[in-house]
């Protein structure tokens, strides 16, 4: 039985779910949009963990699970591993990825806004709108991995980076 | 003969327990699922003492009772699932293939996007398929 | 194990018995019981006593042929320890042996008596002669015929001397070695012989199979061959296991008992010697197997108890075994991981497992007990017939006593019924609960220490039951409430609610209706429904509260609010009832961490975080229940923490005698509203606004739902962003609602908000200029300025604070509560007409500190204001905060109202205004030969010169304004500092020149200089020289006025002391002040010889370019004493201006030091020609002033 899913349908989907949070449920607050959508990809993740793990021996340390997320995991959602992975051997994990699929589709384009503004005035609010709405698209991802790390019995915290796109590194750091 | 399984989450509360006896003990199926867990914590923090079993989710037989045999198996994300049996000869290649169809459903079951993590399995669709894994233990079937 | 009798429990010891000699014995059998292996000893004191260890003719009765009445006779095992010995000592004095011919036949007959009984048996014999002392001669004759007699190898004759010390030890250890020897050989022929029965198959009785291996095995244990006796155990534990089915010779009950007590007997052999050995898997294994054989021969239902008792006692004596050799076996641990693919488990290894099922076969018993009981009771009466039934002579039988006429007892046979009868009335003595409760208690015990908490948690909760049905209800709820927590814990619900309908029991036993209440409410809130995977529960096993069914927590949950409703002074009826409720109302408490939160949990939410004072906000106070039933509740207060805040809510449906007698408690806000119905899972939300009018912290602390007239449950008010899941219903999977609509709210909001300052209507100026001088009065200007409403009983506190945080007082001078003390004082507070003086009088002024002030503020109208003047004197250069606070009512009429307070702060830096500095000059042209300053300016030249007594010294006083602001020096003088004895006069060199011309104005960095003659007249190491006194004020630029009224401040120096001492030789040189080109002048060098003695002066004259001399050059002088020696020069200046005079340097030959006139007081001005001024007032110029060319 095949597992495959259209990526556009998935990529619509994401931008359905983004812009309902957004502009929709919570249109003025942010910051609750960013925590549902943060919800939704933790139970996505959550249930993911529990189906991907399950012909595995169990994971001894945080290292071996960490690692699970980047090989296995990431290669059963995306077809590719994590390209870097990085520790301070304190608890904070940086997992790079450097074609991040959910990014790779998204215009950063300021002219496709379409939103009417000046030219010069609005260059820079576009780039910030366009990175805010990338990073929007991120807590999904974000929440994956948390409900995914949460459930292998290493809750943390995500948090994501997409300073040069489309590589993506997302933060873990673990809650002691 | 297979007289209870149990799901047991990862706070040690239980997500779904059935017995299928017919004789009035079921509470005290309850019992002797709950006290298991104390041969699993064993099991995870002395993995010395586990063994050539390290880190393997299938834990073998936990403890015996006067008349049960108790087996368990934790998964990777610390969820338990108990097996309670009268048989006095198990195979242990049944009970691992057991737990392996149990597991299975438990995915099934808590991929619903309607359940929440971490709360009791209600599905009726679970309960069945719970029912026939239980049914067809020790026939030798291959699914 | 204790009820197994000696024999055995421990493994079985050699046996040698002593005759004769009675006086040996106690010293022999001590020895040998010391020995390695230890050996008993049957002491026998004289050869009449022998024939105990004679075979009973029974014996040789018994045969292979014959179908013995048992398996094993039960004294079989006692006799071999401690009756028949595997050798026989005689011990003969020495002298017997070699007396007289009576005293031989005598021991011959001994000897032979002996033989005779010890022979059939096998016995060995040894005969040893005791000799008493070394005069005791052997007759080696009689020796040999003494051996001849006894028929025993000479090495079994041996001599035991007693009268040496190291004799006698070494024929102990002989003997001791010889029995070990015999011991062995004894015991191994009597299990040759016994093994070749075996072996030969002699035997039709599978009866004698087992005792035969028996025997063999108890003969090897003797001899320590622990490998042999197992082997032989087991085979007869085998054999006895065939029997079962076999055997016909009992009636069947009594047959089965008899085999189970021996596998009893066997298995305990066994598994104690597998132990032993350190083979613990072994014996798991063994015991394991043990009880699989066994389990299903449970018997006749009449007696199946007894099956369950046997059972029960196989899992305790394991058990015990099992706690002995775990604390006697090292490694133990460690012998587990090696088990674990035996397919055997942690548990296994531990006894609290075998306590555990120990005391669930006991209650299997008791059960079973009490069936057999009620059968039997129901069919007839138990007789006194058990009364004579006693153990049979063979192991696990049982017959009855008969006593014929003839006074003869014998044994009768039971049948199976009077044995059923006999059983059932001794089960009947034996009270099981205490002995599960012991059983589960140890279990519990060592499942705790292995941090198997919910093992442990299991038996305790069993434990709890069995003292519950044995009526010890403290106990019971003890034990319950130990572990019901772990349950609540991990959510077993069914687990839990079972335990809850325990502790409900108990609490109704009790008659607390609070616990009942609390339980009540708890179980009727938990989480259970009809459906999930439960239906198979029944009636029977949940104890009091019944299965948990949603139907049943409506019955709890009816049946509690029932109880509460109907008011006090009523008492529940029936059943044991004694639930009552007391005259005052009860009263339920909720906390963050209660098990409650389920029945009744309070979400508070403000809808804001900040809020001024007197405007109301919104709160939104939300409640849940889980109860099944929905609650109508009365009444509900809703407390804070400022409890003017506190407001109640009334259900408008219930009748408004309840809002009386709540609003008799004093003024409250109430609101009604139509329902107050809580229902199941289900917010009911009530926004309402709070009105604070005090600033700081609001927080709504609790609320408090009144249902009925005499109930109240207090629920803690619990913040939404902080609140924690409802424990055991967070498992569920049932519909969740916010507590508050709003989601935001719902995620964020706070039972708390914070109350802001109320707008400051009054201001507080403090107008404070620049820093404050150290020795100052300085006055900081404090005004009052009502802006909106009028200020009463207004007060105003004034604090100083050192701003370093040190204490305003130097610890070191603390003592002395001088004003000096303080370095920094608040001196007073004016009023502000200036009217200083008024100040004490006035009653204004409440209080003044050194640090802290009080004053009270007149009533101002609204725009009025009022202002006053803070004088604060620094003592020393110190950093201050100011703080003055002003407190006061907003409206006069109210005295009791809301004080407002404002606070105002300044820091004020305190400086130094004036340094005043000083430094001694000796006498222009007059140099005193002082002999520490020679010495002096090698040694440091830090210390202070010496002055020279009677010599004027010149003293130069120096203020520098070091302050930012310009001074007035008013005058500066020099004070003794105690005018009595004056050490050294001290006068100002000219007349008040400064206070002539008025005040000197020194700018800031300025310098001012003083110059003074001091004459030490006392010669002392310390000399006072005085306080400079300054009078000064600050130079206010506005003139006149301010100027007159800043009043003047005296600012005291203290000259440090310095050396005096007497010079012994003073050179003065004398010329006129200034010289005219060409005329000529005289030069005098004056030696002046202070001494009683005569002084050698050594001096020469360097000639200088710009003179022409006349007069000595180089020569020695003598100074007489106490005389004065001059040198005269006639000099004529050859060049105007500034010029050189000739150098004379003298040399004091005594003191080996030389004069040198500085350049200064060689330099004399020549003028051109003759000025045309008067200069004769400069004629003693050379001894009075110098003033610094700067």
């Amino acid at each position: 039985m095949g597992r495959e899913v259209s990526e556009s349908c998935v990529d619509n989907l994401l931008i359905e779910m983004v812009s309902s949070y957004c502009d929709r449920f919570y249109a003025n607050k942010p910051e609750l949009a960013a925590r549902r959508i943060e919800a939704i990809g933790y139970q996505v993740g959550h249930q993911l963990s529990e189906r991907y793990t399950m012909e595995r021996p169990r994971f001894s340390d945080h290292l071996e699970a960490i690692k699970f997320i980047c090989k296995d995991f990431w290669s059963e959602i995306f077809k590719k591993q994590i390209d870097n992975l990085k520790t301070n051997h304190r608890g904070t994990f940086v997992l790079q990825d450097n074609q991040f699929r959910w990014l790779m589709h998204m215009s950063i384009d300021p002219s496709s806004d379409g939103s009417g503004l000046s030219h010069d005035a609005s260059g820079a609010l576009v780039d910030n709108k366009a990175a805010q709405a990338a990073s929007m698209r991120l807590y999904f991802p974000c929440g994956i991995i948390r409900g995914a790390l949460t459930n292998l019995g290493i809750p943390c915290a995500v948090s994501a980076d997409i300073s040069n796109l489309p590589a993506c590194s997302f933060v873990v750091r673990i809650k002691v | 003969m297979i007289v209870c399984v149990a799901v047991v989450g990862q706070q040690n509360n239980p997500l779904y327990i059935q017995s299928f006896t017919e004789a009035d003990d079921a509470l005290k199926l309850h019992h002797i699922v709950h006290c298991s867990l104390d041969v699993v914590d064993e099991r995870v923090n002395n993995p010395k003492k586990s063994g050539p079993m390290l880190n393997e989710t299938f834990l073998g037989l936990l403890y015996p009772t006067e008349n049960y045999k108790v087996y368990g198996f934790l998964t990777n994300t610390k969820v338990k699932f108990i097996l309670v049996t009268t048989d006095l000869d198990v195979r242990d290649a049944d009970v691992r293939n057991f737990f392996r169809k149990f597991h299975a459903a438990y995915v099934d079951a808590v991929s619903n996007p309607f359940h929440v993590p971490g709360k009791k399995i209600t599905s009726k669709t679970f309960a069945e398929r719970v029912s026939n894994i239980v049914k067809s233990f020790g026939m030798g079937s291959t699914g | 194990m204790e009820e197994y009798p000696e024999e055995l429990r421990t493994p079985p010891v050699g046996l040698i018995s002593l005759v004769g000699c009675p006086e040996l014995h106690q010293m022999i059998s001590t020895h040998l019981h010391s020995e390695k292996p230890p050996v008993n000893t049957l002491a026998l004191p004289d050869f009449s006593k022998i024939s105990i260890m004679a075979k009973t003719p029974k014996d040789t009765g018994a045969s292979g042929n014959t179908q013995p009445a048992g398996i094993l006779k039960r004294d079989w095992l006692l006799k071999h320890r401690t009756k028949m010995p595997a050798v026989a000592t005689a011990l003969i004095p020495a002298d017997h042996v070699s007396g007289d011919p009576a005293q031989w036949n005598q021991l011959c007959t001994h000897l032979d008596q002996l033989k005779a009984v010890i022979s059939p048996r096998n016995i060995k014999l040894v005969v040893v002669v005791v000799q008493a002392s070394s005069r005791d001669d052997f007759n080696e004759d009689r020796m040999i015929a003494l051996r001849k007699r006894a028929e025993v190898d000479f090495k079994y004759i041996i001599t035991f001397s007693l009268n040496v010390e190291s004799d006698l030890k070494q024929s102990l250890n002989r003997l001791g070695i010889l029995f070990a020897e015999l011991i062995n050989v004894y015991y191994r022929d009597e299990g040759h012989r016994i093994k070749t029965c075996i072996e030969k198959k002699t035997y039709n009785y599978v009866e004698l199979c087992i005792r035969y291996c028996f025997k063999v095995a108890v003969y090897a244990e003797f001899r320590r061959d622990w490998v042999e006796a197992l082997k032989f155990y087991e085979d007869s534990y085998h054999a006895l296991r065939e029997m079962i089915a076999t055997s016909t010779r009992l009636p069947a009950r009594q047959r089965l008992v008899e085999i189970k007590t021996l596998a009893e007997q066997l298995h305990f052999k066994i598994s104690t010697l597998l132990l032993h050995g350190g083979k613990i898997i072994e014996a798991v294994l063994w015991f394991r197997q043990h009880c699989a054989s066994y389990r299903k021969l449970i018997g006749a239902a009449e007696v199946n108890f007894l099956h369950w008792e046997w059972m029960s006692r196989q899992f305790l004596v394991f058990a015990e075994l099992l706690e002995t050799s775990s604390r006697t076996v090292p490694g133990f641990p460690s012998l587990i991981s090696l088990a674990m693919d035996k397919s055997l488990t942690e548990w296994e290894f531990q006894p609290a497992y075998y306590y555990q099922l120990a005391s669930h076969y006991l209650k299997e018993k008791r059960s079973c007990l009490d069936l057999s009981l009620s059968m039997l009771e129901a069919s007839y009466e138990i007789d006194g017939s058990a009364e004579s039934v006693m153990p049979s002579i063979y192991v696990g039988q049982f017959a009855r006593l008969l006593e014929k006429s003839d006074g003869v007892i014998s044994m009768q046979l039971l049948t199976d019924e009077e044995f059923i009868h006999y059983a059932v009335a001794e089960g009947k003595r034996f009270q099981d609960s205490f002995e599960i409760i012991a059983l589960l208690k140890k279990a519990f015990d060592i499942y705790s220490s292995l941090k198997a908490t919910r093992m442990a948690s299991h038996c305790g909760f069993h434990m709890a039951k069995e003292y519950f049905y044995t009526g010890e209800t403290s106990k019971a709820k003890e034990s319950f409430e130990s572990v019901v927590h772990l349950y609540r814990h991990e959510g077993w619900v069914t687990l839990l609610w079972e335990i809850l309908g325990y502790l409900r029991e108990c609490s109704r036993r009790d008659g607390s209706l609070k616990e009942f209440m609390e339980y009540s409410l708890e179980m009727a809130a938990l989480p259970v429904s009809s459906n999930a995977g439960i239906h198979s529960f029944s009636h029977r096993e949940f104890g009091p509260a019944g299965p948990p069914s949603f139907h049943q927590r409506e019955v709890i949950h009816k049946e509690a609010l029932g109880l509460v409703s109907r008011g006090p002074g009523f008492t529940s009826n029936g059943d044991g009832n004694n639930l009552h409720l007391a005259e005052s109302s009860l009263h339920l408490e909720i906390d963050l961490v209660s098990p409650l939160r389920v029945a009744l949990l309070a979400s508070v939410a403000f809808h804001e975080q900040l809020v001024k004072p007197g405007i109301p906000t919104l709160i939104t106070v939300s409640l849940m229940s889980q109860l099944p039933v929905a609650v109508e509740i009365d009444a509900l207060e809703v407390q804070f923490n400022q409890s003017e805040c506190n407001f109640t809510i009334l259900n408008a449906q219930k009748s408004p005698s309840i809002a009386t007698s709540v609003n008799q408690q004093g003024y409250c806000r109430e609101e009604i509203v139509p329902s107050l119905a809580l229902i199941t899972n289900k917010w009911l939300r009530l926004t309402y606004d709070v009105k604070s009018d005090r600033s700081g912290k609001l927080e709504c602390v609790s609320i408090i739902a009144r249902i009925g007239s005499h109930f109240t449950i207090c629920c803690r008010a619990e913040s939404p962003a902080s609140m924690g899941d409802v424990p055991l219903w967070k498992f569920e999977e049932h519909g969740e609602s916010l507590p508050i609509k709003d989601p935001p709210l719902s995620l964020s909001g706070q039972k708390a908000i914070q109350v802001e300052e109320p707008d400051l209507l009054v201001d507080v100026n403090l107008a404070a200029s620049g820093p404050a001088l150290v020795g100052e009065n300085f006055v900081v200007p404090v005004t009052i300025v009502s802006k909106g409403h009028a200020v009463d009983f207004g007060e105003l506190k004034i604090n100083l604070v050192d701003s370093r945080g040190g204490g305003l007082v130097s610890p070191r001078e603390y003592e002395s509560f001088s004003t000096e003390s303080h370095h920094v004082e608040l001196i007073g507070i004016s009023e502000p007409d200036g009217d200083d003086k008024s100040q004490v009088g006035s009653g204004n002024i409440r209080k003044i500190q050194h640090s802290f002030g009080l004053v009270s503020v007149p009533y101002l109208d609204n725009g009025g204001s009022w202002s006053c003047r803070i004088e604060i004197k620094w003592h020393r250069p110190k950093p201050i905060m100011l703080f003055v606070s002003l407190g006061y009512s907003p409206c006069s009429d109210d005295a009791n109202a809301q004080k407002i307070h404002v606070h105002k702060s300044l820091q004020i830096e305190g400086k130094t205004p004036i340094i005043v500095s000083h430094r001694t000059m000796l006498p222009f042209r007059c140099d005193p030969l002082l002999l520490s300053r020679i010495k002096l300016a090698a040694a440091d030249s830090d210390r202070p010169a010496p002055l020279p007594l009677n010599e004027a010294s010149i003293l130069i006083v120096s203020a520098e304004n070091c302050s930012e602001v310009p001074l007035r020096l008013i005058s500066m003088s020099i004070e003794h500092d105690d005018a009595s004895e004056s050490s050294c006069t001290v006068c100002s060199a000219n007349d008040d020149l400064v206070d002539s011309v008025g005040p000197a104005l020194l700018m800031p960095g300025k310098e001012y200089r003083k110059v003074f003659s001091a004459v030490p007249i006392e010669r002392s190491q310390k000399v006072k020289m005085g306080t400079v006194c300054l009078r000064w004020k600050r130079d206010s630029e506005s003139h006149e006025q301010s100027y007159s009224s800043s009043p003047e401040i005296l600012t005291r120096h203290r000259l440090p002391e310095t050396d005096v001492e007497l010079s012994p030789l003073v050179v003065c040189l004398e010329c006129p002040p200034c010289a005219v080109l060409g005329d000529p002048f005289t030069y005098f060098v004056k030696i002046r010889n202070e001494t009683e003695l005569l002084q050698e002066i050594k001096f020469s004259l360097i000639d200088s370019y710009s003179f022409v001399s006349s007069g000595p050059h180089d020569d020695t002088t003598f100074v007489l004493p106490k005389s004065e020696h001059i040198l005269s020069y006639k000099l004529v200046p050859l060049a105007s201006g500034m010029q050189q005079l000739p150098r004379v340097v003298a040399t004091a030959v005594r003191y080996s030091a030389g004069f040198e006139p500085s350049t200064s007081a060689l330099t004399i001005f020549v003028f051109p020609s003759k000025p045309a001024f008067e200069m004769g007032k400069s004629e003693n110029g050379s001894e009075s002033v110098f003033l610094a060319a700067e």
